[in-house]
């Protein structure tokens, strides 16, 4: 536990302090003031008043290792160094990566990814996809940091640009060399499914209004429940039914 | 008749234009002087024309972008309070400004034009009065929004502003009892005089105490940092938290007139006003000998230069505490207020009293 | 009986058991790749090594006789050593595929390493390299040589299960490497199960191939309806990942232990009827009718079919059926029962229609022409025809066969225009009584299609009420052997989609005579307290590997 520090005397007037923090910013002030008037005459261009990067025209150094957009590295032929083997989408802690898997006709590769997604809009950029690839097939290296879009949709990495980080949506055409669920060429297959089909318990939201039914299920509300069959008395036996078969 | 009204009219009019100006410029002010204080760069992308001068049109672009604003009352406020009140806020930090001397007796063309809107014999009080007022904008705008936490925000304000009201009415009393009068004119001509033939007589010579308790109460009162819990920008919701669109530039405005205020204040009570050491009526007399003749009329402008020049330098210092200084807890604001500088406001009369008697 | 004591416990076994036989009683598990339980014993893998008092070297468990008196330490370090060692062995030539290969997650070579291995790596040499890599050797099974450990399960299986022999082991030494036998495919109506006994990547499924990774998998125990066998089987699918396998959820089946049924197999036939199970499903109730159709009419067959709200398509059945108790018709209802059902399904169908509405039901229902073979498959490729022959005792005979020669059957009265209104559960009519039946049915009856499937009767029908598939619901199946099985819910139905125990009671609800018992566990107990077939059978006897009807051994089957 850190102990707060016990002011002295002079601290606890309170008004010395203030003159000292006033003083402080103070220098600041001038001496920064100072050096921005140099800078509009024309001097003292080496010493820096700010800190500051002028960030769309000046961007800020990157360290290599920071972590950046994504990339799928390249065989020589063109094709991804990626397997399939799905290593990155079970370890992503945010489940933003999809891929599909197809066979490869060399069955010294046999494995490769006929869809492979990053939505960049759930990626946390832990990294963790990079550290768990076998083929280092999937580097956070691009350097792209300006990743902005105006729909989920947009926010989505395919083959394409993952293959080619400087491509940006929208994607026009498509160069890849191998079979691919090709989004570009309007593949159906490119995103799949998204939402399963079954089970309340992973769609959200009605059936009903979703088919556009809510007048029918209007109409069913309004219909009288049935009057109660009067069933025939006490004459139910077991297996003995009133059947004519 | 017709002309002296005029001539008032016209002067409001300078003074208004002054102020308003100095205010609007202040976002500008606050922007940049916190950059360089933060080794920062600070807004400069608003241009016209390519034209950046320094960032000089973001108060512009400010305006622009208030006016164009959705003008929202909340549903279940009062309209009319709701549009009232930042007027009554800012209405009330102007009109102060009618009671302050900017200049000395300006004689031109045989008028003899007293260089304050209003030449009330009991300005002070007039002032006071007027800064009180103000808390009606902000209940009202608390009160008329329907929410609880604008509504909790104008009652936090409120008893701050009344709290810290009674200290500083109180810590000028002592400079009303050095100088003998409630008019401000007559207040910076008595700090004309000397003390021991060198040193001016100004309110902070004589009331150092004084001026630290008014300057901490006036910051407080104007709910600048570090005592801007009613507004808190960004942190706590406030009373205006209901205002978009130019009613809440009202009170943006009304916030910087009011640091434009104090520093007017602080200026005329104890920095001598619009006097300049050692410039007499007839130009220059340095107690050291040597005198620099001077005709009325520069002197009178010169005295108005003065006056600028300490108001701009107070408001230079208000900004360097406001990116100084962290902002206190509210317990801790009424602990000060109460508990620290309303006793000490009090034995500042007492021994202001005790002095005038001795050495009279 | 000799008496040996392993890692310290004592143990009394048959003589002639192994000493890994005697270890899996005491619930020891020594490593194995070459042991099955199911196969002849080969005793070449050298992994099931153990250390066997007084005996000069480590004996292999697997092909070792316990004798009284013996001592085996199955964790000594000597055994540990031995166990590492040989995992080197297997490793020399084994290709770092684990990346690419479907068997990964599930591999007994990975197990082992991290349980048994986690050596240093020695090995500088190059691998061999094998002929085959990923190539298909029949319709359903894939073969990577070089991931074979030549443990020869495969081969033992298709010499001693499907007796077809196609898998052999060629070449001597490092060259020695699994094919097929020249000119032969491995496409016996059971290979699927090689892939089963593969402790490592070699052979796997080609159905499953990069469809998903094992680990994604979740399982159900259930019971296949592909016929009337009722293998044991667990279910694997994938729920939260949609998108692999184009929105399938079931990804493959794989058979479970049952000695009394299937043991360790299953049939091509069932592994790959799944599929059934994410395609051509009916997800909406249909009408002929926007809303309510007119009472007592039968809309036109071909009239165009309309989407409904559940609700509301049940409010048109039952008010269907109240229109003909009214008018004193239920007499010209027919309801036509299927073995696809469970037995809770058709209980509760018995209780509403037979019972409590006196509407005929039909259990015996023609049987399509199948075959089946003298190992697993059976002709019936229904999986509850002796369920419903014992719910349904008074309109079949006990092995659920159609009586000949007795009155005609609910279908052809259907078609004669002697119904009104006619509730068909699962069955297609066309595929069973031809399409020119199914139509006149249509015409001259209200058809109400319970089902799970898109066929054609659930076109030709007036309302079409979708029913969840057997991986969907609880219940029970009778098998032919009469034996009750469980089948477990293994996740909710397509939405749209509704349990059949929830469409008949509900319905029963919706005529006023509301059931009192609900979820499967509760309506088999009823079934129990007034089936005699089924007395004192209830979930909890039934356990995993079900039990016996009370009257399956009068039964020659």
């Amino acid at each position: 536990m850190i102990r707060k520090r016990e002011l002295t005397f002079w601290e606890r007037m309170y008004l010395p302090e203030i003159i000292r923090g006033v003083a402080l910013t103070s220098r600041h002030f001038v001496r920064n003031l100072a050096i921005h008037t140099l800078h509009a005459v024309g001097l003292a261009k080496h010493r820096s008043a700010a800190v500051t990067y002028q960030y769309p025209e000046q961007p800020r150094p990157l360290a290599p290792r920071l972590r950046t957009r994504h990339r799928l590295t390249l065989r020589e032929d063109g094709t991804p160094r990626c397997v399939a083997c799905m290593m990155c989408e079970t370890v992503c802690p945010a489940r933003c990566i999809t891929i599909v898997a197809g066979e490869h006709p060399d069955p010294n590769i046999e494995k490769y990814p006929t869809r492979f997604d990053i939505d960049l809009g759930v990626c946390i950029y832990c990294g963790y996809c990079v550290e768990a690839c076998p083929e280092d097939a999937i580097r956070m290296d691009t350097q792209i940091l300006d990743i902005a879009a105006y729909s989920r949709a947009e926010m989505k990495l395919d083959l394409h640009e993952l293959l080619n980080p400087s491509l940006r949506k929208p994607v026009k055409a498509c160069s890849l060399p191998f079979p691919h669920r090709c989004a570009v060429r309007g593949d159906p297959h490119a995103a799949g499914p998204e939402q399963p089909l079954h089970g309340p318990i992973f769609i959200g939201g009605d059936v009903t209004r979703a088919a556009g039914m809510e007048d029918q299920a209007q109409q069913a509300r309004q219909i009288e429940a049935p009057h109660p069959v009067p069933l025939p008395s006490g004459e139910r036996e077991k297996g003995e039914g009133r059947g004519n078969g | 008749m017709l002309e002296a009204f005029l001539i008032k009219l016209s002067l409001a009019a300078a003074v208004f234009f002054g102020v308003l100006n100095l205010a609007g410029l202040h976002t500008w002010i606050e922007r940049k002087q916190s950059a360089i204080m933060q080794d920062r760069i600070g807004a400069n992308r608003a241009s016209i024309f390519g034209l950046r001068l320094f960032g000089l049109f973001h108060p512009l672009a400010d305006v622009l972008k208030l006016f164009t604003k959705e003008d929202f009352i909340p549903p279940g406020g009062n309209r009319v309070l709701h549009t009232l009140a930042p007027f009554l806020s800012a209405f009330f930090a102007l009109v102060v400004f009618a009671a302050i001397p900017i200049g000395n007796t300006l004689t031109l063309g045989g008028w003899v034009i007293e260089l304050q809107v209003a030449s009330l014999d009991i300005g002070l009080l007039y002032i006071l009065a007027m800064l009180s007022m103000g808390v009606y904008g902000v209940v009202l705008a608390g009160y008329a929004s329907n929410n609880h936490y604008a509504f909790l925000g104008g009652m936090r304000a409120a008893s701050q502003m009344l709290s810290y009201e009674i200290t500083m009415g109180i810590s000028l009393i002592g400079l009303i009892m050095w100088s003998g009068t409630l008019d401000l004119q007559a207040m910076v001509r008595a700090q004309g005089q000397y003390l021991w033939g060198w040193l001016p007589l100004w309110g902070a010579v004589v009331q150092p105490v004084a001026l630290i308790v008014f300057l901490a109460a006036a910051l407080a009162e104007t709910k600048r940092i570090p005592f801007d819990m009613p507004e808190g920008e960004s942190e706590i919701v406030g009373y205006f938290v209901e205002y978009s669109g130019m009613k809440f530039g009202l009170f943006f405005m009304t916030d910087f007139i009011e640091t434009v205020l104090v520093a007017c204040l602080a200026t005329t009570f104890f920095f001598g006003g619009w006097q300049v050491p050692y410039l007499f009526p007839d130009g220059f007399r340095f107690p050291w000998g040597g005198a620099i003749p001077m005709a009325p009329l520069a002197v009178t402008l010169a005295g108005i230069g003065a006056f600028t020049a300490k108001v701009v330098g107070f408001c230079w210092l208000f900004m360097t505490v406001r990116w100084t200084l962290p902002r206190f807890r509210y317990d801790q604001l009424m602990r000060l207020g109460w508990q620290y500088l309303f006793p000490i406001s009090l034995a500042n009369v007492v021994a202001t009293g005790l002095a005038l008697r001795l050495l009279s | 009986m000799p008496t040996l004591t392993i890692d310290g416990q004592q143990v009394t076994v048959p003589p002639g058991t192994t000493i890994i036989q005697a270890a899996d009683q005491l619930g020891i598990t020594i490593p194995r790749y070459c042991y099955h339980p199911g196969l002849s014993i080969a005793g070449n893998c050298r992994i099931c090594l153990v250390e066997v008092e007084k005996a000069p070297k480590l004996q292999i468990a697997c092909y070792t006789p316990v004798a009284d008196g013996m001592v085996v330490h199955t964790g000594s370090d000597k055994t540990l050593k031995a166990r590492q060692e040989v995992l080197e062995f297997l490793l020399a030539n084994h290709p770092l595929d684990c990346p690419v290969c479907d068997q990964a997650g599930e591999c007994e070579l990975q197990n082992y390493y991290m349980d048994h291995g986690r050596y240093e790596a020695r090995f500088l040499e190059q691998k061999v390299k094998k002929s085959k890599k990923a190539t298909p050797i029949g319709p359903t099974v894939m073969l990577d040589q070089e991931r074979c450990i030549l443990c020869s399960r495969c081969v033992r299986f298709t010499d001693e299960i499907s007796k077809t022999s196609e898998l052999g082991i060629f070449h001597r030494g490092d060259h020695a490497e699994l094919d097929v036998v020249p000119g032969r495919a491995l496409d016996n109506a059971y290979a699927g199960n090689v892939v089963d006994i593969c402790p490592v990547g070699a052979l796997t499924d080609r159905d499953f191939r990069f469809k998903a990774r094992v680990w994604y998998l979740s399982s159900s125990p259930s019971v296949c309806p592909g016929c009337s066998r009722g293998c044991n089987i667990e279910i694997h699918y994938v729920l939260d990942r949609p998108y692999l396998a184009d929105g399938a959820r079931v990804m493959r089946l794989k058979p479970r232990y049952n000695p009394a049924v299937n043991q360790w197999w299953m049939c091509d036939e069932g592994r790959y009827g799944y599929k059934a199970i994410d395609r051509a499903r009916l997800v909406q109730p249909m009408g002929r009718t926007q809303g309510l159709s007119p009472q007592g009419t039968v809309p036109s067959a071909d009239s165009v079919s309309h989407p409904l709200v559940w609700d509301l398509a049940m409010t048109e059945a039952a008010q269907h059926l109240q229109e003909a108790q009214t008018r004193n018709q239920l007499g010209q209802w027919g309801v036509l029962p299927s073995p696809q059902m469970t037995n809770e399904e058709l209980f509760l169908a018995r209780q509403l229609f037979q019972e409590r509405l006196g509407v005929a039901c039909d259990g015996r229902v023609a049987e399509r022409p199948a075959t089946g073979d003298n190992f697993l498959m059976t002709a019936d490729k229904s999986p509850n025809r002796r369920g419903m022959a014992a719910i349904f005792s008074e309109t079949t005979d006990q092995k659920g066969t159609v009586p000949q020669g007795d009155s005609p059957l609910l279908a052809e009265r259907a078609a004669a225009g002697e119904l009104k209104g006619l509730i068909v559960f699962d069955h297609d009519l066309v595929a069973l009584y031809g399409e020119a039946v199914a139509r006149t049915v249509a015409q001259r009856v209200f058809l109400i299609y319970v089902g799970s499937h898109d066929t054609a009767t659930s076109r030709l029908a007036h309302l079409v009420l979708p029913s969840a598939v057997y991986a969907e619901k609880d219940g029970t199946f009778t098998n032919v052997d009469g034996r009750v099985q469980r089948i477990v819910k293994a996740f909710e139905p397509l939405s749209g989609a509704r349990g059949g125990l929830e469409i008949v009671a509900d319905l029963a609800r919706r005529l006023g005579a509301a059931f009192p018992h609900t979820t499967a566990a509760e309506v088999f107990r009823a079934i129990g307290a007034s089936v005699p077939a089924f007395q004192g059978l209830t979930y909890e006897t039934l356990g995993a590997h079900g039990a016996p009807l009370a009257t399956a051994e009068a039964v020659t089957v």
